[in-house]
């Protein structure tokens, strides 16, 4: 873990959170979609520096576009939302890249690239920003020590188990030393054990510092690790409660 | 630094989305020497008939035949009095045996010898009259025309106003045949790098995830596109330089005319030819590269 805790360090160093300022604010934020249907109403949360928060609730509540707005693929329609006091809003076109490499994300399906080795979906999220060679030969290795996968580094990711892919998907999010990891289902596909195994990696990023949003359907791990819940049903954010159950309404 | 692993990046994912959409990539490069084959072939022609008319143009003046047995003195006078025409740059004597001189040079720069079936043949006397006008023409041709020592006058303006014919014909027939092709090898671009894309979306989307900028994302397709141009191109040259010495000749048969040789016109054809596959190229994969890559918000 002494890897783990240089590259949170490194992370740490390079980011310019003000202390007290919440890394992440919605402001009664509503998102309308062109049918006319809200995803989102009226929506205030807060997000401080290292808080590991579970985001619940039914399909459709709107847990995918509260997840679109933190990574920028989307705006709200009304309402605003501040990354580190910066409204991503205003953020623009060209400068939303910068933004992203402060935002790790992982996603129920791993998305790995299949042609690619565990090592090389690592580094690619690297070369694809333009890091330097040895930038990428030093930080890959570490990275996969982080999750346990040195020894899978030269496989593809068909020849790897569930819950090792979406370690390798972690590995890629923390790429860049995000400030916050965003985890969209990540137990999903994964058998109860696996989902363990990945839920406790989660909470060893988060004591290193990194700030977890973790969308989840599965009430057993919500239950058991008793963290602040924030619970969305239709669009609307009906519980903000910290050490909760997962339960419905 | 930076610049040079982007680029190094750009070229070496470009290589790779072309292997990988080999036939599509194949297919485009082939329109794409369509296109410039047709485009070196007009630019040649057009070559040989603007060096023709060049060629014409400095010859534009007046030829007149003059009358048989006309006296050396009668001749000093009319040359004198012509010259002293306005519009007139110089007059030149061309006797029977210069004017005989003359035609076999004529057929021996073609490589013929002059064949007369054993009769003699008698050229006639005559005056070449240059213009520094080529607009003078009609006023000395009308002042010759009323003098007793001559018998008949020749411009070559007919001849210059029937190439400068030919020459609009093949430029509007060619530009309208290259601009036909060019639609066709852009729209061929851009289907090849939309399959790229399409082929692609989920690289794309994880570097969008993982924060690429713009540039890294789009720059490999376009780099594609210009690929397919660039080979097209670089074939073509290849071919231009193969056949360069067989259609010289050939162009002058055609049009009886001195053609653009020579190597500097062949370095204009080539540089030519490789500008514009590598603008066709990117241009094609530009506009898909708009259209299918939507930009995040």
């Amino acid at each position: 873990m002494t890897d783990a805790r240089s590259v949170t360090k490194a992370r740490t160093a390079g980011t310019s959170l003000v202390g007290d300022e919440p890394l992440i604010r919605l402001v009664d934020v509503t998102v309308t979609y062109p049918n006319g249907k809200d995803a989102l109403i009226n929506v205030d949360l807060e997000i401080r520096r290292g808080d590991f928060i579970f985001l619940v609730g039914p399909s459709g509540a709107g847990k995918s576009t509260l997840i679109r707005l933190l990574i920028r693929e989307q705006v709200a329609t009304t309402g605003r939302v501040y990354l580190a006091g910066r409204d991503l809003a205003r953020v623009s076109r060209s400068q939303v890249h910068r933004l992203r490499r402060r935002i790790g994300v992982v996603f129920q399906d791993f998305r790995l690239l299949p042609n690619k080795t565990v090592r090389e979906n690592v580094a690619f999220a690297l070369e694809v920003t333009g890091a330097p060679l040895d930038e990428i030969r030093r930080r890959v290795p570490r990275l996969l020590a982080l999750v346990g996968l040195e020894d899978q580094a030269q496989q593809l990711p068909a020849q790897l188990s569930g819950g090792e892919q979406q370690r390798a998907a972690i590995a890629r999010a923390l790429v860049h030393d995000p400030a916050i990891l965003i985890a969209d289902e990540p137990t999903g596909n994964l058998d109860p054990v696996t989902g363990w195994e990945i839920v406790q990696l989660l909470l060893e990023i988060n004591a290193l510092g990194t700030t977890l949003v973790v969308a989840t359907h599965n009430q057993e791990i919500v239950t058991a690790l008793r963290r602040r819940v924030v619970a969305l049903e239709q669009g609307r954010m009906v519980r903000d409660e910290v050490g909760a159950a997962y339960r419905r309404g | 630094m930076g610049f040079l692993r982007f680029l190094g990046f750009t070229v070496v994912r470009a290589g790779q989305g072309f292997w990988r959409n080999k036939m599509m990539s194949l297919a485009a490069t082939a329109t794409v020497i369509l296109m410039l084959v047709l485009l070196s072939g007009l630019v040649i022609v057009l070559g040989g008939l603007n060096s023709g008319l060049a060629y014409i143009e400095s010859k534009v003046g007046v030829t007149a035949r003059l009358v048989d047995g006309l006296a050396p003195e009668a001749v000093d006078q009319l040359v004198a009095e012509v010259s002293a025409l306005p519009g007139v740059a110089s007059v030149e004597f061309v006797s029977p045996e210069e004017a005989m001189r003359r035609l076999e040079q004529a057929y021996a720069d073609r490589g013929q010898t002059l064949e007369t079936g054993g009769s003699e043949i008698s050229l006639y006397a005559s005056i070449e009259v240059a213009l520094t006008d080529p607009a003078a023409a009609t006023s000395v041709s009308s002042a010759l025309g009323e003098r007793p020592e001559i018998e008949r006058i020749t411009t070559i303006q007919e001849q210059y106003d029937k190439l400068l014919g030919v020459t609009n014909v093949v430029r509007l027939a060619g530009l309208s045949a290259m601009i036909l092709v060019g639609l066709t090898v852009v729209f061929m671009i851009v289907n090849t790098i939309r399959i790229a894309v399409f082929s692609r979306s989920r690289e794309i989307e994880i570097m969008r995830l993982v924060g690429a900028s713009d540039a890294f994302i789009r720059w490999p397709f376009i780099m594609e596109g210009m690929l397919c141009g660039l080979l097209g191109a670089v074939f073509t040259v290849l071919l231009v330089a193969l056949v360069w010495g067989p259609i010289q000749p050939l162009l002058i048969e055609i049009f009886q005319m001195p053609t653009a040789v020579g190597a500097q016109f062949f370095t204009f054809v080539a540089v030519l030819i490789l500008s514009v596959g590598l603008v066709v190229g990117m241009l094609g994969s530009w506009i898909s590269v708009r259209a299918h890559l939507a930009a995040g918000v």
